[in-house]
């Protein structure tokens, strides 16, 4: 005899909204503020943990890797805004030596783009994280990621993130893409959550890393890691639907191609049509010509599932995530 | 035997001195005295160069086919204790003492700045590209109020301090420059904010919030 499953039922296009009493912007007392916190994780856990793919995982991850590089620039006063950033990273094509140079606007979304595909499960992953990271901290991060896992267990995810940063800064107060990513990979080891996802860095301004240094910052730390995992839950809400209503017109589309053209936009953010559709559709040996690939992305917009990002007529970029 | 044969017979008898008869193969020694030796050449050349040699010079001193990659591992085997290292640079390699002993250096012997040759123009270019990166040419004559020379640019690219970075969205699709690595070590700064002005940025950004 076979059992099917228990799955908690979920429909696709309309997952539970968040509860207004999770979103009261009135906590103030620190009891209040853990209370949030807590339920506000354990919501988006339930969520992220769906072994359906209502969510689109890669989807997420990529769309919250660029609200990271653009809240990093910031930090690191660039203040480059998510068009300049979208445009270093995807219209660099590579150099002579095949390497390419995005600049520091490309380079930023670059760092976060690898980081949510770092792997936490495997037994070597501290290793593995201090050699992504700037070889100028050596074998500290492994010390700090150590003391921060121990921590979480005993005080909560949230104190460790903080302390971890806090290590990365006293180190080095201009490493904070360094510290957020830390940061994000405790909070992502603490849940179980095979890769890192960048909420830290979201909402987080100078001022707050400056006081979090001093030992003064915790509690705004604090909160502004909270809303990043409530505006985690409501962008994984949105695309799960903008997902689901792009499979819905996929049987509308008759370009040759359209599946894994289809596959693409539901892992990617922004697809620029000339490098990433044509002449083979990235990640696939399905070949699609440069005018097959405008217009299939013209047909997207215009069957009202993904916008178009630049409002450029040239250069175009198109996504479902925003 | 005519004076030319003559000539050619001596040359043959004297090895090494002359350019055109130059030994690359070493077929009359072993295998590993053969790798020795050109691992010794390849060394001996980088040694006695101050600027970065390339691939095609440094194969010219060895064997038809012996990869410089390799060769070059080999060294750096030799090498690793040691305070110097052979770095790649530019597109060639060329010695440099290892970084930990920079201050040793700077203590012992006032070594000035490293001339690099920029003239001031260059220097300019690199400045704004520096600061205004990604930018293109376009970008550039806006800040000079001329055209920049595209010898120039090339030559920086070459010196490998800047790189083609991304295409600027307009039409004819120009790549902008953006530096490189090589840059940041060239003047020894950790990152792009340790650049002068982004500093004063901050300080300006910090004090009005």
């Amino acid at each position: 005899m076979t059992y099917q499953l228990t799955v908690i039922p979920i429909d696709r296009s309309s997952l539970p909204k968040l509860p207004a009493w999770v979103t009261s912007t009135r906590a103030e007392t620190p009891e209040y503020m853990a209370f949030l916190s807590g339920a506000s994780f354990a919501i988006l856990d339930t969520l992220l943990c769906q072994s359906n793919d209502a969510v689109p995982m890669t989807l997420l991850a990529n769309t919250l890797a660029l609200r990271a590089a653009v809240a990093t620039s910031k930090l690191e006063g660039r203040m480059a805004t998510e068009a300049d950033i979208r445009d270093a990273y995807y219209l660099t094509p590579p150099g002579d030596d095949g390497i390419r140079h995005r600049g520091p606007d490309g380079e930023v979304l670059d760092y976060w783009r690898n980081t949510v595909h770092l792997r936490l499960g495997h037994a070597d992953w501290m290793r593995a994280i201090a050699d992504t990271i700037h070889e100028r901290f050596e074998d500290a991060v492994e010390t700090w990621l150590k003391t921060a896992v121990d921590r979480s267990r005993s005080e909560g995810p949230l104190a460790a993130a903080t302390r971890i940063m806090r290590d990365v800064l006293e180190a080095d107060d201009r490493a904070e893409r360094v510290a957020c990513l830390l940061s994000d990979v405790v909070l992502a080891r603490f849940f179980g959550w095979e890769h890192p996802l960048p909420l830290t860095a979201l909402h987080l301004s100078k001022s707050n890393l400056r006081d979090l240094k001093e030992g003064t910052g915790e509690p705004a730390v604090h909160r502004a890691i909270m809303q990043s995992a409530q505006k985690t839950y409501r962008l994984a809400t949105t695309l799960a639907a903008r997902a689901e209503a792009l499979r819905a017109i996929t049987p509308k589309l008759r370009t040759r191609g359209s599946e894994d053209a289809v596959a693409l936009f539901l892992r990617e953010d922004a697809v620029a049509p000339s490098s990433m559709l044509a002449p083979t559709i990235r990640g696939t040996t399905t070949s699609m010509t440069a005018r097959a690939a405008r217009r299939f992305c013209d047909r997207l917009v215009e069957l009202g599932v993904a916008r178009e990002l630049t409002g450029r007529s040239t250069f175009r970029l198109y996504g479902i995530a925003s | 035997m005519t004076a030319a044969a003559t000539k050619r017979l001596h040359d043959d008898q004297c090895d090494g001195e002359d350019n055109v008869l130059f030994d690359r193969e070493l077929e009359d020694l072993p295998q590993e005295l053969r790798w020795r030796e050109w691992m010794g050449r390849i060394e001996a050349v980088l040694f006695a160069s101050a600027s970065p040699v390339g691939r095609d010079d440094l194969a010219r001193v060895v064997g038809q086919g012996a990869s410089v990659e390799t060769l070059i591992d080999d060294i750096q085997a030799d090498l690793r204790a040691k305070p110097y290292e052979i770095v790649p640079v530019a597109g060639g390699w060329m010695f440099r003492t290892r970084s930990h002993y920079a201050t040793a250096i700077r203590t012992a012997a006032d070594v000035g700045e490293q001339s690099h040759n920029f003239s001031e123009e260059e220097m300019g270019v690199l400045c704004a590209v520096a600061y205004h990166q990604p930018i293109d040419r376009a970008g550039l004559a806006d800040i000079f109020g001329k055209e920049i020379n595209r010898d120039l640019l090339s030559r920086l690219r070459y010196k490998g301090l800047i790189g083609n970075g991304p295409k600027s969205p307009r039409p004819g699709a120009p790549h902008t420059f953006v530096t490189t690595t090589e840059f940041l070590a060239t003047f020894d700064l950790r990152s792009l904010r340790d650049l002068p002005d982004l500093q004063i940025n901050e300080q300006l950004e910090t004090g009005v919030l």
